[in-house]
């Protein structure tokens, strides 16, 4: 029921950003104030309780201590839960949940062959530990991280090492690795463990912000970039909505605005770093024998064009910072040793621009010869080839990484800020946690071995510590929505009063205390669940009175059935289609792009198999999302996004009848089909219903789908006789025409389109 | 039976996030209507006004770039006097996008004249849209927030510089849901090039995905994937959705009690409609050429947006609610140098087509319930910049409405002498969309969506109806 407390106007995200005249005035400073004994006694900010599972009635089906909890809540609202999913429809939907593809044939007969109590626990195991897990779980991550691979903004530029940190999130749940341990490597990788290039990747967690190469005012393109990173951290590893702090107190929870401000001083002295080194010290020291090989041999050449190009590159460099306002021009002319701390963070945050080795450097020597008219111009050209000749001496570019680093042992004083307004200081405070929760300011060591505040390495302490009352909750209950579509909590980034309650508190507590208890292990969790009875419900509603009392299925009198996502839907298809590339990591690939796609946010479509790629390794352009994701409700890449919209629309539809890479795909399936000499039809029916559905045809559908063929075969002989086009299907085994082909493509095209491929259920 | 927004959000929205609205709220109809499906919930559901709409439609004229409001709608006789003269000091240095802010104020070249019973000023930039100042409201008062395109662009579609929050068409989508079966509910159009920032400026931010526009492509298909594959023939594609259908249904009969896999199968037929219902509605063979001409189809320079202009007409009669025309599509209004080359010609673009559109839809009797509304995403400065050009000016500007509710012929708000910034009824870009958004019939404080723990609403903090340009 739609709650009243919500109806109450409420903070203002953006006021900050409004140069004067809003309607709305909060006032200015971010006052302390007492906590009512109702916000002291909040729920998500109580110790994670010790519980045990409750005794219920129906002990034998509790499977595990999760079932106990489950079925405590349904007798107590007098509903029992569904009967068991069949072992099928199971199966499929511990390979659709875990690894996001469906399982092969012979992978179903292994399994319905497998009469051990524990043959389902094996699929877990064998699955968990199958690389395409952590490209499944993988996403769901990035999706919080609001992962792209580009700027946003105007240009949109790429960032070519972006996809690094995909990487190694994927092999972070691949390998296990302890929850607590990435939160700290994604929160200050660089300042615990500045020798592991993992632990430096991992810190682009806080590099995905969006941002404007061509911004003039830095300090207030710092401030936003500072508040993108304090609202995302609030909400991934808290599940607090900070954000509502920016401007004022926040409205229902205890967020003081000074809690925004503490929590983004942890940030002060953030800088983008993008150079971060990953090759090992030899393989580095082979690199820069090279280049100096190819440097001694080019000098010549490199002097005259540097000759040509030194008075342009100077103008354009020139024209590029005189747009910056005079304070910020002065920060990047000064002698270092004169610059403050913003200083230095003005001047990194310029440097990129205007540093030759860098990749946003605005005077390349392209955009220099570009520039060139005349003779100066042939003269360029002229010695750029002569340069070219020696192209295949020089050793490319080392392999780098992005992410961030602090500027220096001591940051920028932070203040609260009047409405956000980056300019508008109100009074300083010091790094700190929730006042609620830890009322003083945090305590920080400076690092020792690195230039670095040793800020974020508090933070990360405070966060990923077994005391802390959001920080399991919250991860257990992502791991938990992701599996059954909804989490215990069902806005698993609002753990504030503004949020949903938990639907089974004692739980969620449960949870967190086996998860902090079993060694932060996600794997375990999967382990916990899906051996859980819960999990194996069947889908269907049985019970219609269950489905009265708790329309939502909140209490989870069955399996919820839920819709694949675009990229596992895209994955799912090519997998049946025998056409999925299987390849992991590297940099991100070029599927094909719909027909009239403009020309700006496109792309180069990828050669041969790396269009087939599965989707976590589709480039993500921040502005321009891929089509058929997007049309799946794949989110925006601007914000953090905790649990995606699921809609159904017409262009999904149009998409999925129309576009050619599904028709490709049917064809795959439908070669498959054919594949062995295949010309019998209720033969052909039964494997296209196995390798698309996992299950065979009952006598029925068989007979639904061969009077289709049989009809549907009749339009394609007529279409074939008035000259149309059909859909091939690869080799044809003898008795089998091109008709019989096509028609066989239409129906493998449904199949892929049907519900049932779709659904996970 | 009405309900007020804020009632029973919760449930409305668990449906419409599973039904989706925009194309999927069409679904949700055609179930209402074939299968009488989920009537409970329908009265909660149904999206309704909150008064009655004075304007069924909007056809929004966006200037993308940033058309010089001194030099068009805003007279200042004193930057004429001034001219050659810096920025006076009462101004503060502004920070511009081009830091031009300490460079000689520049006049306008323009004749200006009175136009209409109401004698409102127009340029000489702009002789046939002049014709039509009796119809127009023209707001000389308004301001943003942007210094950037990106930013700027952004908030004039979304109330926000930031991108994420939903754009005002999806918000209207959400709102009043879809008055037409077989096309999107808001559809963009564009004549050059990309519009800076893309896909976020018609986005459905955080509300469901279905709500967010319909870019309707310049070239080749207007909507993607709407022609079949060539290996597959009208009958032939029948014969499979039935198919499909066959499979849809007997599942969704073995797996009741998800409303959405019922959805998906209506969606289906949707999608199958639009293939026929979308390029007639984008054919323009039957226009006559009398039609043609009026917006200035028949000369090359005002052929692309006549023919935006004379496909929003169409759209407009085929129930599409909200339409959005781009000029200039990729800043093409930027006139930071040579404003007088510049402005020539995206006026001489616009001005037919912008004049034929509002004599049509009068003729037609569609003026009446048709919201136009024209501007950019802000003005220009008074001063130069390298000599001939404008720099942005987000501080004052000029955004005119005609049609739909809008009492006509009247000039509402003002900026200081020199057109620097907005001083007089100050119309922020929350009171622009309040407006919008009220001549529509919604009351943008009561229409919200609940995100990360607070009733987002498309005027964010701000906004007020501008009541003076109300008929």
């Amino acid at each position: 029921m739609w709650n009243k407390r919500r109806l109450i106007a409420s903070c203002c995200f953006l006021a900050g950003l409004v140069m004067a005249g809003t309607t709305v005035r909060p006032r200015a400073a971010a006052n302390d104030r007492e906590f009512t004994q109702a916000e002291r006694q909040f729920w998500s900010l109580q110790k994670v309780a010790v519980v045990a599972p409750p005794a219920v009635r129906q002990r034998q089906w509790v499977r595990t201590p999760v079932d106990a909890f489950i079925a405590a809540k349904l007798e107590s609202h007098g509903l029992t839960p569904a009967s068991n999913a069949d072992r099928i429809t199971l199966l499929r939907r511990a390979y659709l949940d875990l690894i996001g593809l469906p399982p092969a044939p012979d992978a179903v007969a292994a399994f319905l062959a497998d009469q051990s109590p524990d043959a389902f626990a094996k699929v877990v195991d064998r699955l968990l530990a199958s690389p395409q897990y952590g490209e499944r779980w993988g996403r769901h991550w990035l999706d919080l991280a609001r992962y792209a691979e580009s700027e946003g903004f105007k240009a949109d530029e790429t960032r070519p090492n972006a996809w690094r940190y995909r990487d190694y999130v994927i092999n972070a749940f691949n390998a296990d690795k302890p929850y607590d341990r990435f939160v700290r490597e994604q929160l200050a990788g660089d300042e615990l463990w500045p020798g592991d290039p993992d632990a430096r990747i991992a810190t682009a967690f806080n590099r995905h912000y969006p941002d404007e190469s061509n911004a003039r005012n830095l300090l207030q393109r710092r401030q936003e970039i500072l508040d993108d990173v304090t609202d995302t951290v609030g909400a991934v590893f808290l599940g607090m909505t900070y954000g509502c702090a920016r401007c004022h107190n926040h409205k229902f929870d205890p967020i003081l605005q000074k809690d925004y401000y503490r929590l983004q001083a942890f940030f002060a002295n953030m800088r983008a770093d993008d150079n971060i080194l990953l090759a090992p010290a030899h393989e580095v020291e082979r690199h820069r024998t090279r280049l100096a090989e190819w440097e001694e041999k080019t000098r010549a050449i490199r002097e005259r064009i540097e000759a040509l190009e030194a008075p342009k590159r100077q103008e354009l460099l020139d024209d590029f910072v005189t747009k910056y306002p005079p304070e910020i021009q002065a920060a990047i002319a000064k002698m270092p040793a004169e610059r403050t701390p913003i200083d230095w963070l003005m001047y990194y945050k310029a440097k990129p621009y205007i540093d030759p080795a860098s990749h946003e450097f605005v005077a390349t020597s392209r955009a220099v010869g570009n520039a060139l008219k005349g003779d100066a111009k042939k003269a360029w050209q002229a010695a750029k080839a002569e340069l070219e000749v020696f192209a295949d001496l020089y050793p490319g570019e080392p392999a780098i990484g992005t992410g961030i680093v602090d500027a220096g042992r001591s940051a920028p004083p932070t203040h609260t800020l009047r409405l956000g307004v980056y300019d508008r200081k109100v009074e300083p405070v010091e790094p700190g946690f929730l006042t609620i929760l830890a009322p003083g300011d945090a305590t920080i060591a400076l690092p020792a071995g690195v230039e670095s505040t040793g800020r974020r390495t508090a933070l990360a302490n405070w966060i990923a510590s077994p005391d802390n009352p959001l920080t399991a909750r919250v991860m257990v209950n992502r791991i938990w929505h992701y599996h059954f579509g909804r989490g215990l909590v069902a806005t698993p980034s609002n753990f504030g009063a503004a949020g949903e309650r938990p639907s089974h508190p004692e739980l969620l507590d449960w949870l967190a205390s086996e998860f902090v208890r079993q060694g932060w292990s996600v794997k375990a969790m999967h382990r916990l669940i899906m051996n859980s009875h819960v999990y194996q419900q069947a889908s269907a509603v049985d019970a219609p009175g269950a489905a009265a009392l708790d329309s939502q299925n909140a209490l989870l009198w069955r399996f919820p059935r839920h819709r694949l996502e675009g990229e596992a839907i895209r994955d799912a298809a090519l997998a049946v289609a025998g056409e999925l590339n299987p390849a992991i990591g590297g940099p991100s690939v070029f599927p094909e792009l719909p027909p009239g796609m403009a020309s700006r946010g496109g792309w180069k479509t990828s050669e041969g198999a790396d269009r087939n790629r599965r989707s976590v390794y589709v480039f993500v352009r921040r502005n321009t999302r891929y089509p058929m994701f997007e049309s799946f409700d794949m989110p925006d890449t601007h914000e953090s996004c905790p649990r995606r919209d699921v809609t159904t629309s017409p262009i999904q539809a149009l998409t999925m009848m129309n576009s050619a890479p599904v028709m490709e795909w049917a064809q795959g399936l439908a070669a498959r089909v054919l594949d062995g000499g295949r010309a019998n039809r209720e033969a052909q029916i039964a494997l296209a219903y196995k390798l698309a559905y996992s299950r065979p045809p009952t006598p029925e559908e068989s007979k639904i789908a061969f009077d289709f063929l049989q009809r549907h075969r009749e339009i394609l002989a007529a279409r074939a006789r008035s000259g149309g086009k059909l859909a091939g299907a690869g080799a044809l085994p003898d008795g089998v025409d091109a008709v019989d082909a096509a028609t066989l493509v239409d129906f493998c095209h449904m199949l892929i389109n049907s519900n049932e491929f779709v659904y996970i259920n | 039976m009405r309900i007020p927004h804020f009632v029973n959000v919760s449930s409305r929205r668990e449906f419409l996030s599973r039904a989706g609205a925009g194309f999927g709220a069409i679904a949700f109809n055609y179930l209402l209507a074939q299968e009488g499906l989920f009537a409970a919930e329908a009265a909660g559901a149904a999206p309704a006004p909150h008064h009655t709409p004075r304007a069924k439609s909007i056809i929004w004229l966006f200037m993308e770039g940033g058309p010089s409001h001194l030099d068009l709608f805003d007279p200042k006789p004193m930057l004429d006097k001034m001219a050659g003269q810096p920025l006076p000091a009462s101004f503060g240095r502004p920070i511009t996008a081009m830091g031009t802010a300490s460079n000689e104020l520049m006049p306008s070249k323009r004749q200006w004249k009175r136009h209409g019973q109401s004698g409102l000023w127009v340029s000489d930039w702009y002789p046939e849209i002049a014709q039509h100042v009796d119809d127009m409201a023209i707001f000389q008062g308004c301001w943003a927030d942007g210094l950037n395109h990106v930013g700027s662009v952004c908030q004039m579609n979304t109330g926000s510089i930031l991108a994420g929050r939903p754009s005002m068409g999806a918000w209207v989508t959400y709102g009043l849901g879809t008055a037409n079966e077989n096309l999107p509910t808001f559809v963009i159009l564009t004549d050059a090039g990309e519009v800076l920032g893309g896909p976020k400026n018609w986005s459905a931010g955080f509300l469901p995905a279905s709500y967010q526009g319909t870019l309707l492509r310049r070239e080749g298909t207007p909507i993607f994937h709407l022609a079949p594959p060539e290996t597959v023939g009208d009958a032939q594609q029948r014969s499979k959705l039935d198919f499909l259908a066959t499979l849809n249904r007997r599942f969704n009969a073995a797996n009741s009690g998800d409303s959405d896999l019922d959805a998906r199968l209506q969606s289906y037929e949707l999608a199958y409609r639009m293939q026929s219902a979308a390029p007639e509605a984008i054919d323009l063979a039957k226009e006559s050429d009398a039609t043609r001409k009026l917006y200035g189809i028949d000369e090359p320079e005002t052929e692309k947006f006549g023919t935006n202009c004379l496909l929003a007409r169409r759209f407009v009669e085929r129930g599409v609610r909200f339409i959005q025309l781009y000029s200039g599509s990729g800043s093409g209004w930027d006139a930071h140098e040579n404003i007088e080359a510049n402005h020539s010609k995206m006026c001489r673009q616009t001005d037919r087509p912008i004049a034929g559109l509002l004599t049509d839809l009068k003729a037609r009797g569609l003026l009446d319930s048709t919201l136009v509304v024209w501007g950019g995403e802000f003005g220009r400065t008074p001063f130069n910049e390298k000599g001939t050009g404008r720099d942005h000016n987000p501080w004052g500007f000029t955004i005119w409405m005609a049609g739909g509710g809008i009492k006509g012929g009247q000039a509402i708000g003002a900026t200081d002498e020199i057109g620097m910034k907005a001083v007089d009824v100050p119309c922020h870009v929350h009171d622009v969309h309040a407006t919008i958004l009220h001549l529509l019939g919604l009351n943008h404080k009561q229409l919200v969506y609940p995100h990360n723990g607070r009733d987002e609403r498309p005027t964010i903090v701000g906004g007020r109806v501008i009541t003076s340009a109300l008929a």
